[in-house]
């Protein structure tokens, strides 16, 4: 299996466990119970059922998933074992805001709007680079930490051929993530009181 | 290549194969590139590459070619690949999801995508065939699927596919059908297509001898009334090559249920010139 086969797997199965982490509320079981759970969710997820694992199935629909997502997934199943939250909601509201805005400036273009196409700037354009180094410049003055490690594991990621796209963009966010992060920002304007002082306070 | 070799290989879930498209790399070896839909239909696929060193005796496992950011899926290929002065190989693709446009993706000695250039975009252009005349000039056809008047699209570029000339309507039908397009060696530039703007009930040839400004239809391979018709009468997804003997030969799809092969010589073109 290639380094990029193993990789790919390994991030469907880890957003596949934080998925169903969450979905059945795993911090509410008593602590062993949730290892237990979670043991058994990655034996089901990872080992093949016939040709294919759960994973390769998830692979096969989503492709191979940006670290925006894995950082994401691998922080909720953390929250979700341990019952201690990891990103910080400041962090986590400046990652979804950011990601929401490159989703926007990205798909709508690289599906065939105009001419443009912000995807082909991934290929190692000087303009994409000196944008992310600024951006992540920007995001550690602003001590916000969620930013740079998802910045850093993507350019370590994509300098140690882990992912099949020779794409920064595809290392970086994915529809997935982009989906959760306007997912998540909309919920938080929901619950925010009319005042308009509190912030979103769901954390992973 | 079958659909459970490549489930296995890819490592991923794969329902069906299509669009196989052949060609050789700046090596010699033959790559064919293929798509695979993992969910729902064409619209979902993905392309793929195998390669052989040996002519098709054996193959290497497929790979996955990356092209697009929304879950790499609407890439489709028809045309064939063309190779770049430096030795990379481009690919047309076109893209079905949403929209409907063409591409070219420039790929290294390893297969993978390491550059694209948009040639179309919107909703209405795809299966693009591009056709080099030198290492800096080549032009592009696509079949149109937009609005009347329905004609093949043509593009242009003049510096080795960095910049592509707006698509523009050419004077040739084009009933939301594929073509297919081939230069021949110190000769004219040849179109296949469907000679009418409703239907694929006429299959024709055409020629250019200015490289695509201005065209003849020279002969009509199907429609005429005292040919055999196929019980449904619709020729589509021509191909045309030329081998190294000179001769051309161009096949498609005959009633949606064979595929046709022809092949004349440059004695028989001469005499439709």
């Amino acid at each position: 299996m290639s380094a990029s086969d193993a990789f790919g797997l390994f991030g469907c199965g880890l957003a596949s466990l934080a998925a169903a982490a969450t979905v059945i509320r795993l911090r509410r079981l008593p602590v062993r119970a949730r290892y237990a759970v979670m043991l058994a969710a990655a034996l089901a997820v990872f080992v093949p059922i016939g040709e294919l694992s759960i994973a390769a199935w998830v692979r096969g629909v989503t492709g191979d998933l940006s670290t925006a997502t894995l950082v994401l997934a691998g922080a909720a199943c953390f929250t979700q074992v341990t019952g201690r939250a990891l990103i910080e909601p400041r962090d986590k509201r400046a990652l979804c805001g950011l990601l929401a805005l490159a989703a926007a400036f990205l798909y709508p273009f690289a599906l065939g709007w105009t001419q443009f196409d912000p995807y082909a700037l991934g290929f190692g354009s000087v303009e994409f680079i000196t944008a992310l180094l600024l951006i992540t410049l920007a995001a550690w003055a602003a001590r916000l930490n969620l930013i740079v490690l998802v910045v850093i594991v993507a350019g370590l990621a994509f300098l140690a051929g882990a992912y099949e796209s020779r794409n920064l963009w595809d290392t970086l966010i994915d529809p997935l993530v982009s989906f959760y992060a306007l997912a998540w920002l909309l919920a938080g304007v929901r619950r925010r009181p009319s005042n308009g002082l509190a912030c979103p306070t769901a954390s992973v | 290549m079958t659909r459970e070799l490549a489930q296995r290989h890819l490592r991923r879930t794969v329902r069906k194969l299509g669009n196989p498209v052949v060609g050789r790399d700046s090596k010699g070896r033959l790559c064919l590139y293929f798509v695979s839909v993992s969910v729902g239909g064409w619209a979902g696929s993905a392309v793929n590459l195998v390669v052989s060193e040996d002519e098709g005796e054996t193959w290497s496992p497929p790979r996955r070619l990356i092209a697009s950011p929304f879950f790499n899926i609407g890439t489709l290929v028809k045309g064939a690949p063309l190779l770049f002065s430096g030795g990379a190989v481009g690919l047309p693709v076109y893209h079905e999801l949403l929209g409907k446009f063409g591409e070219l993706l420039r790929l290294d000695s390893a297969g993978g995508v390491v550059l694209k250039t948009r040639l179309s975009w919107g909703r209405s252009s795809l299966q693009p065939v591009i056709v080099p005349r030198s290492d800096r000039e080549a032009v592009g056809f696509m079949r149109y699927a937009g609005v009347s008047p329905n004609r093949i699209l043509i593009v242009r570029t003049a510096d080795g596919g960095v910049h592509w000339s707006p698509p523009a309507k050419t004077a040739l039908p084009n009933p939301n059908a594929a073509i297919g397009s081939a230069l021949l060696a110190d000769g004219p530039l040849l179109l296949v297509l469907n000679n009418a703007e409703e239907n694929r009930e006429d299959l024709s040839l055409a020629i250019s001898e200015d490289f695509g400004n201005s065209w003849r239809i020279a002969y009509r391979f199907e429609g005429d009334s005292g040919s055999p018709q196929a019980p449904v009468p619709e020729y589509s997804y021509p191909w045309i090559m030329q081998d190294r003997a000179g001769d051309v030969h161009v096949l498609y799809t005959w009633g949606r249920s064979r595929i046709k092969h022809l092949r004349f010589n440059r004695a028989w073109l001469e005499g439709r010139r």
